[in-house]
């Protein structure tokens, strides 16, 4: 077969079985694979709802029918239902883990069950093997990594929890290749639950390729393209993500305290420009990617990856702290306990928050960068502060009792673009499937960056077509499974033809829109089951209610209710935001 | 006399300029009058970071003039006044 090897291996720890997952050619031209296949088999694995860190709750990591071809093609989607907002979550991780798994001859490998013991799994072209992790069990994410890299001869991708996965922090990491996180949605809290430590994978099967000579022509494009293009030439390799860091603060709309303020004073200390000249070691690049956005840095007395934009900002101006030493060592604490930084540094700021308020008194304060890393390490082991921190933002704020504290959208703490800057952006918060993520649909791009176009920040006009197409092909680059970033060089179009080299198969724009329209319906679809409609694709109402007074952002509010309809509308969802009857025959759904 | 605009210079731009900034003597000019008397202060050609080879706006360029993008006003004809604050970013991106 081309593209797919056709093999998706399940798991039980359980029962200590094993069976391959029957998967159709026609639904993996109907899914692809990744995020979509893998969210399909998921709603057909646990067909009732499941408590997400119960035996039965299925697990997946998922390759595409790209996977370890070209460039950017090592990533991984991993697929649950989480435990920080009870949604659907798939969460996407770069590294090689991805072409480690298609290269021992899978597509996927789904889990369920909970093992007695703690166990990894380790995955060659010989098959899967159960193995005792008692040993690595309490270890951190690069202790683990290294050990189970030893065990396997030097040669595996390890995929691994650390301590707060052990723990079932709700917003626990899952971490490969050293630094790589799927990081949002707490999906390894789902593999502490299991019992499962790691995932080991290594392999050289060689994918298939329909049209060698297409391929390569193809591929030799592609790379001239992301050559030539000033954001994947040039910028994310120099300065990084954290080059955002300036320009949404000159935009008013870089959240500052908890989304107080827009603009923070020093977003110059701790800007892209400024990790390049100070923490900067080196740039890091993922499996084929000539891109390179990572950024291994050291401080006095650390070393390790990041900061990125999010965690910049996330430890940074979101509490206050303009101390880019403490802000790295923070990041690499998350990355050695797997943590998610955006959710770690979003209840940090609710929990600030609340503590000046006088709900909290006993909580963190503004501004106390010393006390960051032990933040973090008590949160992955929840004791001390750390005990109430891991509840996450939006439990941790009702506990309080002033849940309107809690910058999140279905329980996911909101990332670093304040949504009254960006009207679109709050739309694309608001309607995602899981919950406060700038993934699902990059507003910003065309709202502040002028990436394909510029558009209006503050209209909210044709914006909910804008945020449906958007979230359409972020369901098709995740499903594929490749890199986000190449969307900065290449369009829809060249996605098909990626596809169709190398599968073989002719899905034409149109029908490959069709594939993304068909994941997010279907998520949705889960989420509906699960509890969440119309009363949900909200925001906290400080993003109604209050004004910033300064910035470039000033006197705006975020106007949801002119785009919500129309939202629901272009889907072809009712007014509750239940997809119809006539939109599901017309997917297949 | 006239006054200055404060000419800010971000990302890769800054590298080239070699300062975060100019006070650049200009009052009531277009936004690419300005840039021309910045690249002269500066000493240093960098309006390629930002133009095409016809003048326009690269893709992803952005101009802030008082915190507000010349894309949603008068592009490069966009008047800019002593006192103003320019901010100049080459195209960037990230997540």
């Amino acid at each position: 077969m081309n593209g797919w090897t056709g093999k998706i291996v399940k798991v039980d720890l359980g029962r200590g079985t094993q069976e391959d997952v029957p998967v159709s050619d026609a639904a993996r031209r109907r899914y692809l694979g990744g995020r979509g296949l893998g969210v399909r088999l998921y709603a057909d694995l646990c067909p009732v709802l499941t408590d997400p860190l119960a035996e039965e709750n299925a697990l997946l990591f998922m390759t595409g029918p790209l996977t370890g071809t070209l460039m950017t093609s090592g990533r991984t989607q991993v697929i649950s239902r989480s435990p920080l907002t009870g949604t659907i979550c798939d969460s996407s991780s770069g590294g090689s883990f991805g072409a480690a798994l298609k290269g021992a001859g899978i597509d996927g490998l789904v889990v369920q069950g909970r093992a007695p013991k703690p166990v990894y799994l380790r995955i060659h072209e010989g098959g899967v093997e159960v193995r005792d992790a008692a040993a690595f069990w309490g270890l951190d994410t690069q202790q683990t990594q290294k050990g189970l890299q030893e065990e396997a001869g030097g040669k595996a991708s390890v995929a691994c929890i650390g301590p707060a996965g052990e723990n079932r922090v709700p917003f626990a990491a899952i971490m490969n290749d050293k630094d790589r996180a799927a990081g949002r949605g707490g999906l390894g809290a789902v593999m502490g639950a299991k019992n499962l430590k790691a995932v080991a994978a290594s392999g050289s099967r060689p994918v298939d390729i329909a049209d060698p000579a297409g391929y390569k022509d193809l591929a030799s494009r592609v790379d001239r393209a992301v050559d030539k293009n000033p954001v994947t030439g040039k910028s994310l390799q120099v300065l990084g993500t954290s080059v955002l860091v300036n320009i949404i603060n000159a935009h008013g709309m870089y959240p500052t305290e908890n989304f107080r303020r827009g603009v923070f004073n020093d977003a110059e200390g701790t800007s892209g420009e400024k990790i390049a000249e100070t923490l900067l070691l080196r740039q890091s690049s993922c499996f084929k990617c000539p891109i390179g956005c990572g950024r291994t840095t050291r401080t006095k007395d650390k070393h390790g990856e990041g900061p990125e934009y999010e965690t910049v900002w996330a430890f940074g101006a979101n509490l206050g702290i303009s101390d880019l030493a403490a802000i790295a060592e923070a990041n690499y604490a998350c990355n050695e306990l797997g943590l998610d930084t955006i959710t770690m540094g979003g209840t940090l700021g609710c929990a600030m928050e609340l503590a000046e308020a006088g709900a909290w008194p006993g909580g963190p304060r503004w501004g106390e960068a010393g006390k960051l890393a032990d933040w973090v390490t008590e949160t992955a082991h929840r004791r001390g502060m750390g005990a109430e921190l891991a509840l996450g933002s939006k439990r941790l704020a009702a506990k309080y009792g002033r849940p309107e504290l809690a910058m999140q959208v279905k329980g996911m703490e909101i990332p670093a673009y304040d949504p009254r800057g960006a009207q679109g952006m709050a739309l694309s918060y608001a309607t995602s499937n899981r919950g406060g993520c700038h993934m699902r649909a990059y507003l910003v791009a065309p709202e502040v960056l002028g990436h394909p176009v510029f558009l209006d920040r503050f209209s909210t006009a044709g914006k909910a077509e804008l945020v449906a197409l958007f979230q359409d092909v972020s369901a098709v680059v995740d499903s594929a499974v490749l890199c986000r970033f190449l969307q900065f060089a290449v369009g829809i179009s060249t996605f098909a033809e990626m596809l169709r080299v190398v599968t073989g198969l002719d899905f034409g724009d149109e029908e490959l829109m069709s594939v993304g329209r068909r994941v997010y319906t279907l998520e949705r679809l889960f989420n509906n089951r699960a509890g969440f409609g119309r009363a949900d694709d909200t925001l906290p109402p400080r993003f109604f209610n209050e004004e910033f007074q300064t910035g470039s952002s000033r006197h705006r509010r975020v106007r949801l209710e002119e785009m919500l309809d129309d939202y629901y509308a272009v889907r072809g969802w009712d007014r509750d935001g239940r997809p119809r009857p006539h939109t599901l025959a017309e997917l297949g759904l | 006399m006239t006054g200055t605009v404060a000419v800010k210079f971000y990302g890769l731009m800054r590298r080239r300029v070699g300062t975060t900034g100019l006070d650049v003597p200009a009052d009531d000019v277009t936004v690419l009058a300005l840039l021309r008397l910045a690249e002269e202060s500066a000493g240093r050609a960098f309006l390629d970071e930002l133009l095409d080879r016809e003048q326009g706006l690269l893709a992803g360029t952005i101009i802030l003039v008082n915190g507000e993008n010349v894309r949603g006003g008068d592009g490069l004809r966009t008047r800019v006044r002593a006192g103003d604050k320019v901010d100049l970013f080459s195209p960037a991106g990230g997540g």
